[in-house]
């Protein structure tokens, strides 16, 4: 029984009508491809992680987050606290992004071209659109199934409402780009952390702290508080999440883009520090929302689906104002993700994948029109893949096999590009092959019945994930020391 | 228990970094929305850092 009702409805539709004012307003301060691309590298620090936080937060997160808290206990968080640690060190210390923005360039693949020449740069601009549209195609329909069980709506309007939502973002962020994205972001992250923090408490007061700890204790045992001891994590686990982690901060397009747009080297890098302890928030309070599920329902009302567990305790728990208030943010949250991830995609697209076709020769206005075309382009594909096309299988494995397809290879090309001067493109062209090749031939394997069985007991997707960091690696230096030594290359764009 | 711990004290600095820096990033953030839009407005002057 949901307690969705006209005063959540107004509190939603408020908010919708004031993201879309927002957004479209911005519109006529774009005048060039990098105003719609990167702000005109006019973004500050508090815009910066406010946008990055709102766009690292989608209604998928939160899904799968609270997944992992309802299966594996608090040791669910484990990737949260792995990825604040490399948010700050990369942050802290430079690593990679340091050069990556004193070179002056909009996306990864354009560093890449410098040192490993325009092969390697489309080629790398072709993965990384890949993975992250592959990525992306299940955020709608996730989105719609967390909205769906909340607010108790018949789930024949699901692909409508979705629809309604994506053409809402779709509009402002094609006319505006990322001045639409940092403005809107800048809305949703109040709205988003307002709802997060109210359900947060909520939880907290009415099933309390004892429960929440006695029922990971009962369940799952010393493995719910500690990954190491957990019998499907262990320190592979936490080795291979902590890999993830490392190339996501490095090459996760969406959060290279704030360090991009940042108006110097030193606020993008304190974004990354001063956002770092997000990224255990981000985890951390959903795994709660999903321990509070294990703790209060029965298993008849979590049903077969872990995924849906945690918004069918939220129907139940939330009253009338707060319901509204968390479907807000949730839409905050989604749309947020949506106008970021759509943008930067279109931004490599623009930027690498056409660049042999537009060598920078295109006028401002017809480059504008191009990259709007492109966002418009994503979006269709988005509607189509996401919500027409059912997704079978586990979420959170379709998300890191799409995801590894590119960041193990780019994350490895981005490290040498940057420290290593005998690193060449045979290396590179190596890493981006093996880094490919492993995680979907680990895929094939366990789909065949002849395999399977190593696949998943022998091998395991952790061992997996680790092997395709290391081959890349390797790919990388046995190709690079193939080829004669390359001239001294200096990493800034001329 | 030391876990026990771990994790209450990781839930409890969350929820309230997160109070925190969400007042604070909503009126900083607010400021670097008009500074941004301001500048954006100048004719352009500027030169790629």
């Amino acid at each position: 029984m949901t307690h969705f009702s006209w005063v959540d409805g107004s509190i939603v539709g408020l908010y919708i009508v004031a993201t879309m004012i927002a957004g479209i307003a911005v519109r006529r301060y774009v005048g060039r491809v990098e105003h719609f691309l990167i702000a005109g590298r006019e973004m500050n620090l508090y815009l910066g992680i406010a946008s990055l936080a709102a766009t690292e937060f989608g209604i998928v997160t939160c899904m799968y987050t609270a997944q992992s808290g309802y299966v594996n206990g608090f040791a669910g968080a484990t990737p949260g606290v792995l990825a604040a640690l490399a948010m700050f060190f990369v942050g802290y210390t430079g690593f990679c992004v340091k050069p990556l923005r004193d070179a002056g360039v909009m996306t990864i693949p354009e560093l890449f071209e410098i040192r490993f020449g325009p092969g390697i740069r489309w080629l790398s601009g072709v993965v990384i659109v890949l993975g992250g549209l592959l990525n992306m195609g299940v955020f709608l329909r996730t989105g719609g199934d967390f909205l769906v069980a909340v607010c108790g709506f018949d789930p024949k309007y699901l692909e409508i409402t979705m629809t309604a939502l994506l053409v809402s973002v779709a509009i402002y962020t094609i006319l505006g780009g990322m001045l639409s994205v940092l403005v809107t972001d800048f809305l949703q992250f109040v709205v988003m952390s307002a709802g997060l923090l109210a359900v947060t408490v909520l939880i907290l007061v009415t099933v309390g702290w004892d429960r929440l700890t006695a029922t990971v204790q009962q369940r799952y045992g010393l493995g719910g508080f500690n990954p190491f001891v957990h019998p499907k994590m262990g320190w592979e686990y936490v080795v291979a999440n902590a890999m993830l982690s490392l190339a996501m901060v490095l090459t996760w397009q969406t959060t290279i883009q704030r360090l991009l747009a940042a108006k110097d080297t030193r606020t993008g890098r304190q974004v990354y520090t001063r956002t770092s302890f997000f990224f255990l928030c981000r985890w951390l309070i959903p795994v709660v929302w999903g321990i509070a599920a294990l703790a209060v329902l029965t298993p008849e009302q979590a049903g077969a689906n872990t995924l849906l567990a945690m918004p069918r305790l939220l129907s139940q728990i939330l009253p009338m104002g707060l319901m509204g208030v968390l479907v807000a943010a949730m839409l905050a949250a989604d749309m947020s993700t949506d106008s970021s991830y759509m943008l930067t995609w279109s931004s490599v697209i623009y930027n690498d994948i056409l660049a042999p076709f537009h060598k920078r020769q295109w006028s401002e206005k017809r480059g504008l029109v191009v990259s709007r075309a492109i966002v418009a382009v994503i979006g269709v594909f988005l509607l189509f893949y996401g919500l027409w096309y059912p997704l079978r299988g586990n979420l959170w494995d379709y998300l890191t096999v799409t995801a590894n397809i590119y960041l193990s290879s780019m994350s490895v090309l981005l490290i040498a590009c940057c420290y290593w001067k005998r690193s060449n493109n045979y290396g590179a062209a190596g890493a981006i092959i093996f880094g490919a090749i492993v995680p979907i031939v680990f895929l094939i394997m366990e789909q065949m019945p002849s395999t399977r069985h190593f696949a998943r007991e022998v091998i395991g997707p952790h061992f997996s994930n680790i092997a395709t960091y290391l081959i890349a690696g390797m790919a990388m230096v046995v190709g690079s020391l193939l080829k004669p030594e390359p001239k001294d290359i200096h990493l800034r764009k001329t | 228990m030391p876990q026990n711990l771990f994790w209450w004290t990781l839930t409890m600095a969350s929820v309230v970094w997160y109070s925190t820096i969400t007042v604070y990033v909503a009126v900083r953030g607010a400021m670097d929305i008009k500074t941004m839009l301001r500048r954006l407005s100048m004719p352009a002057e500027k030169t790629d850092t």
